[in-house]
């Protein structure tokens, strides 16, 4: 089940580490205000995405540097006012991957941009990242424990011990540039966050 | 009854331990360098029961004529799931576990009364490939728990309140940390995990009173120290892996800590090439400096993932008439080593034959220990190459177990499984997985006709004849052993979330139970006023559920194995 957050701000955890992992709960989340780091605070509508590895380390990602199909390639949120990439926490870590629009479910395609899909790199089971691809499934697949995510549909749980769905980052485009289009569509992070 | 706490008082209560302690402060008898080196038979005060790692106890009030009887007399949720793999630490009546999720419960070891609990929070950033933790030590009147941030934290064993903590390495950059410390000689020494991360491993000790460092050694050499020749591009050795992921054995007598290292960083050995020692090796370290005073290393040019990570046994052996002061491993790479504790420290080569089928290995040089490496069967850089056993070796960690009664080493070990893989060259990234072959790209295969997969060996210790074993056909092999004086194996393992007892003769089986999840934690035995239990986690999780998932779509294996962790104490019904 996908919790739903309105707000812009997303749903990083502030820092009640100490009682969600001592109670299992968190009845409340603190946001980080954008304007205390901004390396830290979680994607913003009109972000772009800046390439984690790979040849263009560093630079924007636009919509042909993604191989049609998969696999999916892994990025940071950047302020395109200050430049500042959001890399200060490892929870605003995306993941980006192209297919034709109309391989995409419905809701997916609402939020994707010429075919682009963003979401949480971060696995919900445990929290690494799902940076990996299978090749067989046409997948994404988490680099602990082997959970796979459909990035067609949602990047629902299709295989392995996730307890839930990737969150979704929703994106527009401006011109061949995927842009954040409204924060995380849910929590990032395992439980025990 | 429940009463509705605000959560900050009830977040410090819980941290700081709780006041409904019915175990009396003055009761905790200090655990001394004289305790550990001749631990008390009513005790289990480390986590392989002494500093020979045999795994072994001196009980015998539970034995073959009676360990039909036993039964359940207590058990505790832990409150989490993932794999449990510690086994209760017990000094006199007082027990100690640690769960995955950084948890130490403190426990009455004879009515499981709970006494207080640890939990340390996990940095928001984290990621766990193995969440888990094998144990904690004890030593004066604290317990130390090795946190999977890589931190070093001592308790007050009457508390369960922080002393002091010690930051080990930096988890942002693929350290962890999952081993039981081991204290000697007044120092807590602990190794990191991270192989798969493009760590350089190292064994760390630190001052038990206040946590300062007091000497570290890695397992990589740097350039000009000894070794560093066998890393010859330029460079590798700083991402060489050899992770010290396993708790070591210890020999006061010669103050020589034995630990083990792990596999070679990148997996494929032709992106380092040499003999890149330290990896796959067990290193014997001068307790007090940590000085390498000797090293054997099992194969050269790791590349199949076959981590040397547990440290041999100290068992003396009889060789051509002769008592050897001996080292006893059977490890990853399917082979079962007899090696020799030198006067000088260092470790010699005695024999080695094969336990599992292996393909690797063309030969070992009956001098020198060395293998000659079937290149067919060696990965590499853009060559694929198929191996036996697969990466999880013959047996992983779980521990082997030697009883003295009956001269024989027991080893959990797992069969007619390979594996296949091809190297990329990748890119680093801190923190993030670094072998150059991702996981979903890892060929994993078993023989479909095999008669087992999992089985237990008994081997005598002197001849290396195969005494019994007992094999599993619906199953791999994933527990720790346990051996008593009582002529007791004791083990769980399987998929199918039995405890086990077994004739340590004969191989019979005397006792089983079905519990909760499957048990991949070492069982481990104590008494209390006169009364012997047995006692062992069943929490399954880890890579045995990762390898089960695999297994479930290879042989239709049943994948749904529940999880959650379960402490068991048994003991003789009246």
């Amino acid at each position: 089940m996908v919790e739903q957050r309105g707000n812009s701000c997303g749903c990083k955890l502030g820092r009640r580490s100490v009682l969600g992992a001592c109670l299992g709960m968190v009845p409340w989340l603190a946001h980080a205000d954008e304007t205390s780091d901004p390396a830290a605070s979680p994607p913003q509508p009109g972000d772009r995405l800046v390439f984690l590895t790979g040849e263009k380390k560093g630079q924007v990602v636009r919509v042909d540097d993604l191989p049609l199909g998969g696999p999916q390639v892994q990025a940071y949120p950047q302020d395109p006012k200050s430049g500042v990439v959001r890399n200060g926490s490892r929870l605003n870590l995306v993941v980006l991957a192209r297919f034709a629009p109309e391989d995409l479910s419905e809701e997916t395609r609402a939020r994707s941009a010429h075919g682009v899909v963003a979401y949480s790199a971060v696995c919900t089971h445990q929290g690494c990242p799902v940076n990996m691809w299978s090749n067989e499934l046409h997948v994404l697949f988490c680099s602990c424990h082997g959970s796979m995510y459909d990035p067609k549909n949602g990047a629902q749980v299709v295989g392995g011990p996730a307890p839930r769905p990737l969150p979704s980052l929703p994106l527009t485009a401006n011109s061949d540039i995927p842009v954040v289009a409204a924060g995380f569509t849910a929590r990032v992070g395992p439980e025990r966050y | 009854m429940t009463k509705f706490i605000a959560p900050v008082s009830l977040a410090a209560l819980l941290l700081a331990g709780t006041a409904a302690a019915a175990y009396a402060a003055s009761d905790y008898t200090p655990v001394t360098d004289a305790r550990l080196a001749n631990p008390e038979p009513q005790n289990w005060l480390m986590t392989r029961g002494n500093y020979k790692g045999w795994s072994y106890s001196p009980l015998d009030q539970i034995n073959t004529s009676n360990v039909k009887n036993l039964v359940p007399v207590w058990t505790f949720s832990t409150g989490v799931d993932s794999g449990h793999e510690s086994p209760p630490i017990v000094n006199n009546g007082m027990m100690f576990v640690s769960t995955p999720y950084n948890q130490v419960i403190a426990l009455n070891a004879a009515t499981g009364e709970l006494i207080w609990r640890y939990k340390r929070p996990i940095p928001e950033g984290f990621s766990a490939l193995h969440n888990t933790n094998r144990g904690v030590a004890l030593y004066g009147d604290k317990v130390y728990f090795a946190a999977l941030d890589a931190v070093l934290v001592a308790l007050d064993a009457k508390t369960g309140k922080p002393a002091w903590e010690t930051k080990v390495a930096d988890w942002h950059t693929g350290y962890y940390m999952t081993m039981a410390p081991l204290v000697e000689k007044g120092k807590v020494l602990v190794g990191v995990s991270g192989g798969e991360f493009g760590v350089r491993g190292s064994v760390q000790a630190f001052d038990a009173e206040n946590g300062k460092l007091v000497w570290q050694t890695f397992s990589i050499p740097a350039p000009g120290e000894p070794g560093s020749n066998t890393w010859e591009k330029p460079d590798t050795w700083k991402r060489g892996g050899g992770s010290t992921w396993m708790t070591g054995n210890y020999d006061p007598s010669t103050n020589t800590v034995y630990w083990g290292t792990g596999n070679g960083s990148p997996w494929f050995g032709d992106q380092r090439p040499g003999d890149n020692l330290y990896t796959a090796s067990t290193l014997a370290l001068d307790g007090d400096t940590g000085k390498i005073k000797g090293y054997f290393q099992y194969h050269q040019n790791e590349s199949w993932d076959w981590d040397a990570m547990n440290a041999p046994m100290l068992v003396d052996f009889q060789k051509n008439g002769a008592t050897v002061h001996g080292l006893l491993s059977p490890q990853r790479n399917g082979y079962l080593y007899w090696l020799e504790r030198k006067a000088d420290g260092g470790i010699g080569f005695m024999n080695a034959m094969a336990y599992v089928k292996q393909n690797v290995f063309k030969s070992i040089d009956p001098e020198t220990g060395r293998p000659v490496v079937d290149m067919d069967h060696k990965p590499g850089t853009g060559k694929e190459a198929s191996f036996c056993p697969s990466l999880w070796g013959g047996k992983d960690w779980p521990y082997e177990a030697y009883n003295p009664q009956t001269g024989m080493v027991y080893v959990p070990s797992n069969d007619n499984h390979c594996g296949h893989m091809k190297g990329t060259v990748q890119e680093y990234v801190p923190g993030q997985w670094w072998t150059g072959v991702a996981i979903p790209d890892i060929g994993f295969t078993v023989d479909k006709n095999a008669a087992f997969y999992g089985e237990i060996q008994a081997f005598d210790a002197n001849s290396g004849k195969r005494a019994w074993r007992v094999l599993y056909p619906s199953s791999m092999m994933w527990g720790s052993l346990l051996t008593t004086a009582g002529n007791l194996v004791f083990g769980g393992g399987t998929n199918d979330r039995e405890f086990r007892a077994y004739d340590a003769r004969t191989g019979d089986q005397l006792w089983h139970f079905k519990t909760n999840s499957g048990i991949i934690a070492p069982p481990s035995t104590y008494a209390v006023d006169g009364v012997q239990y047995v006692a062992v986690q069943s929490g399954y999780g880890v890579d045995p559920a990762f390898q089960e998932g695999l297994l479930s779509n290879l042989l239709g294996w049943q994948k749904d194995i529940p999880q959650g962790g379960v402490i068991w104490v048994f003991a003789l019904s009246h």
